[in-house]
């Protein structure tokens, strides 16, 4: 039992020697163009990022404007039908 | 690069440094390069795509938060993001052209031999880029990038015993199918 387990542990550990060796021939580091490394960092330094940035920003505000504007109309729709309601019940306790 | 020197060029990074982003882009471009050349088989998608993580990856550095992982992962999860939405635009996407291949020199061979050669690499090319992502890239940080289980775990967020154990279900597998396509070996 113990030399059969070994058996399929060395048949293991031989398949995976074997295929370490492949592997290691096939997966080799590329080196990318250097035009287009160069390429890319010139246009990473150029593009407007900190308008970007800004405009993440201005998003947030913008948000939060709208959210409160959205807010602020509900709260005064509300508002105003508890008056109208109230106004609405005072006049049929005179009639 | 160190971890404190990368520290503070992600923090300025991150306040709108672009030449603290470019120096990361510099850092990393090979590596991501390369994750997306096996992933893709290509090198004109490699080049598009890896233009696409480091673009994305500068819009989204404001939102960048430290969680312990190497940046690396980072940039790596992008990576794998763009690839996937990339294979589900293409139904039929290219295989590695001859040309395209990294060409190997094979000293004092014979030209068939050579040819053999580069036929046998490009079936287990093919057959990687068939695996599971998480395999591919684990096989991708083993021997492109020469990385330590304990490395791949870092960037996989993973436990080294777990990377142990992918490793070698990936490579016993593959084994496997290598075997079922030529069952003379």
């Amino acid at each position: 039992m113990g030399s059969k387990m070994k058996r399929i542990s060395d048949a293991s550990r031989g398949k995976i020697a074997s295929m370490e060796h492949r592997l290691s021939g096939a997966l080799r580091p590329i080196q990318p163009r250097k035009e287009f490394v160069h390429g890319i960092a010139q246009r990473i330094r150029t593009t407007p990022r900190v308008a970007f940035v800004d405009r993440i920003a201005s998003w947030h505000i913008i948000a939060i404007l709208i959210a409160v504007l959205v807010s602020l109309t509900v709260f005064l729709a509300v508002l105003g039908r508890a008056l109208l309601s109230l106004v609405d019940k005072k006049r049929t306790a005179r009639t | 690069m160190p971890e404190p020197e990368e520290q503070d060029f992600l923090l300025r990074a991150s306040q709108g440094d672009q030449e603290a982003f470019g120096i990361l882009y510099e850092t990393y471009v090979e590596r991501i390069y390369n994750y997306v050349y096996y992933r893709t088989g290509n090198i004109h998608d490699a080049e598009d795509l890896t233009a696409h993580v480091f673009f994305r990856a500068m819009h989204h550095i404001p939102t960048y938060t430290d969680r312990g992982v190497p940046f690396s992962a980072w940039l790596y999860r992008i990576a794998h993001n763009l690839i996937a939405n990339w294979h589900r635009d293409r139904s039929r996407h290219q295989e590695i052209p001859l040309s395209d291949a990294p060409t190997l020199h094979y000293k004092g061979e014979p030209p068939e031999t050579a040819l053999e050669q580069t036929q046998e690499r490009d079936a287990l090319l093919r057959l990687i880029r068939h695996l599971p992502a998480e395999r591919q890239h684990l096989l991708i940080l083993k021997f492109v990038e020469h990385m330590s289980n304990s490395e791949i775990g870092e960037t996989m967020d993973r436990s080294e015993g777990a990377v142990k154990s992918l490793y070698h279900r990936t490579l016993l597998s593959l084994r496997d199918e290598l075997e079922e396509l030529d069952p003379g070996e």
